[in-house]
């Protein structure tokens, strides 16, 4: 496992509840590990608490990385370990141009004006359009979330952690994310993808269910769906979702097997 | 004039702020030229529609810029205030006149790579005839060792229907003892903007800088701009100041200021004042420390606290 969580407890800043309670789980390196759950569900925050922000220190638990433990880590030092974090609403900074803010994480400095043009190539952006651009309000949401993901792919991280990717984008703009997130698997990079939306999890290979804090399952993607769309009552949207992968990625005979798994309370 | 018989470390100086020291020396570039060497004038070149006199006196020199009636130039015109030495006094009273219907850019340098106890004042005096499009921006090095004290002072009339653009630039090397005070007179329909930057690095650093715009003419407008940075003791003031003495006249201050640091101080004091009912001033400002979130964000791609805050305040004094 190139990730690996045990027992994760994460408490509020004034100690009084709990987000996240006992979060075991792990992530296979060269995947695409997608962690759902409903808004409030814990899901940013124990993405927050892997990366090593301050304020989401785990009270109990362990979190190891390629074998290390990095539980009481900072997160300069995880970053430099080669794990990243794309937020689901980068800051956006006047003055800091796009070329220089892509550089930011690249460690081996020759060639840099290749490595962040390759970057900007494999998010979609072209390259002459934004060497000169500011990562301020000009960009539009859907243009700032692509240079992150540029910044990130730029580093070269064994793992990236992206919380909500999706949000504000329309789904033209999605399907093309999907692809990006495919992109990056084949450049030998794991992701972990933080998402409500059982559609974009479909690029998963495997997922977490988190629920009210508690992780209740870890499996292949489609069964943590079926599961995720069983606790959401829906049933018909589940069908769709599934049935519109037929033939790309399973049969329909799997498809039916795995509705079947659960209690869908009809 | 080649570079070798100009101070290496001043033409450095300037290169760190991405000036092309290449079309910097007469005798090369299209601009028009005037450069010091401590209180001896070593260079001068002027072109058509500009004139430029020098003249030495005990301290320094007294000069004229004059931009012909209807000159309208590209390249900037470039006045280098440059002292080599760590010590000594230099004292400069510059006159720059543009007639009317005139577009030009100067660009001012005031670099002492060495001081260590030197002393630099300015008193300009600036003319800015009706229709022209004017900036000047000055860029100023005071070397590493907060070794200068820097004074300029400036006043700036800006006539009819003017755009006049004042860029003023202290964020390389450690400023030392800065004390600076720009008034400007805006006349009716001009439009002033008016962008100061400092960064104070150290204990020994000192910046107060007074900008003050009065907007003397029916519908002028303003906008006063001060961005600063104050870490590891030093200390900032920024006064911005903006009065509204015409019927419709428009301005506003706006002051950022970061501290960072044990000792360090940062202080705004935005002053505005409307003298005719249909005026119309306001300001705002800001003190403090960059968003939590910001670093963090620039942490996770492998930065320190400190790499990333220096990134930050990098990109706030570079921002337009």
């Amino acid at each position: 496992m190139l990730l690996e969580l045990e027992n994760i407890t994460i408490p509020t800043l004034d100690q009084k509840c709990v987000i996240v309670n006992k979060a075991s789980f792990g992530i296979k390196e060269g995947s695409i590990h997608a962690l759902m759950g409903p808004n409030g569900s814990g899901k940013s925050t124990l993405a927050y608490a892997i990366m090593g922000l301050p304020n989401y220190r785990p009270s109990e638990g362990k979190i190891y990385f390629d074998g290390n433990d990095i539980t009481d880590l900072t997160i300069t030092e995880r970053a430099r370990l080669g794990m990243t974090l794309a937020w689901q609403e980068p800051a956006r900074i006047e003055g800091l141009t796009v070329p220089k803010y892509i550089c930011l994480g690249i460690k081996e400095k020759k060639n840099l004006k290749e490595k962040v043009m390759e970057a900007l190539e494999i998010v979609n952006l072209e390259p002459d359009r934004y060497f000169n651009r500011t990562i301020d309000d000009t960009l539009s949401g859907g243009e700032r979330k692509r240079v992150e993901l540029a910044a990130v792919i730029a580093m070269r991280p064994k793992l990236i952690i992206l919380d909500e990717p999706d949000s504000g984008l329309d789904m033209i703009v999605i399907e093309d994310f999907l692809n990006i997130f495919n992109k990056i698997r084949n450049l030998d990079m794991t992701i972990l993808l933080i998402t409500h939306r059982e559609d974009i999890g479909m690029v998963a290979d495997y997922g977490t269910l988190l629920w009210r804090g508690d992780v209740l399952m870890t499996a292949e993607f489609p069964k943590v769906m079926v599961h995720y769309c069983a606790k959401a009552g829906l049933k018909d949207f589940c069908r769709r979702t599934l049935f519109q992968q037929e033939g790309k990625c399973f049969g329909k005979e799997y498809i039916e097997g795995l509705l079947k798994e659960v209690d869908w309370n009809d | 004039m080649t570079n070798s018989e100009y101070p290496e470390d001043i033409l450095q100086s300037l290169e760190d702020y991405n000036i092309d020291i290449n079309d910097f020396l007469p005798g090369h570039g299209k601009g028009a030229k005037l450069l010091l060497d401590f209180n001896k004038i070593k260079g001068i070149e002027q072109i058509e529609g500009v004139i430029l006199k020098g003249k030495e006196i005990e301290n320094g020199i007294v000069a004229d810029v004059i931009i012909k009636e209807g000159t309208k130039i590209e390249e900037p015109i470039h006045l280098c205030f440059g002292v080599n030495k760590e010590s000594g006094v230099q004292e400069i009273f510059p006159r720059i006149i543009a007639e009317n219907n005139t577009e030009v850019k100067v660009q001012a340098h005031c670099s002492f790579p060495n001081a260590n106890g030197l002393i630099h004042k300015m008193f300009g005096h600036f003319y800015i005839g009706d229709n022209c499009n004017f900036t000047y921006s000055e860029t100023h090095y005071h070397g590493e060792n907060s070794g200068a004290l820097v004074a300029p002072v400036g006043y700036m009339y800006i006539g009819k229907n003017s755009i006049f653009e004042n860029n003023f630039n202290l964020t390389k090397g450690t400023p030392g003892k800065v004390k600076i005070l720009i008034d400007i007179f805006a006349m009716e329909n001009s439009i002033i903007r008016s962008n100061i930057k400092a960064f104070g690095k150290c204990k020994g650093d000192s910046i107060r800088i007074r900008d003050s715009v009065f907007l003397e003419g029916h519908h002028a407008r303003s906008v006063i701009k001060m961005k600063a940075a104050a870490k590891d003791g030093g200390e900032v003031l920024m006064y911005g100041m903006t009065e509204g003495n015409a019927p419709y006249c428009n301005g506003h201050v706006e002051c950022s200021e970061i501290v960072l640091g044990k000792g360090s101080i940062c202080r705004a004091r935005p002053f505005i004042r409307a003298l005719d009912a249909t005026s119309s001033v306001s300001h705002e400002a800001s003190l403090g420390r960059f968003p939590q979130k910001w670093l963090d964000e620039l942490m996770a791609k492998g930065l320190s606290e400190p790499e990333a805050t220096d990134i930050l305040i990098e990109a706030m004094l570079q921002e337009e």
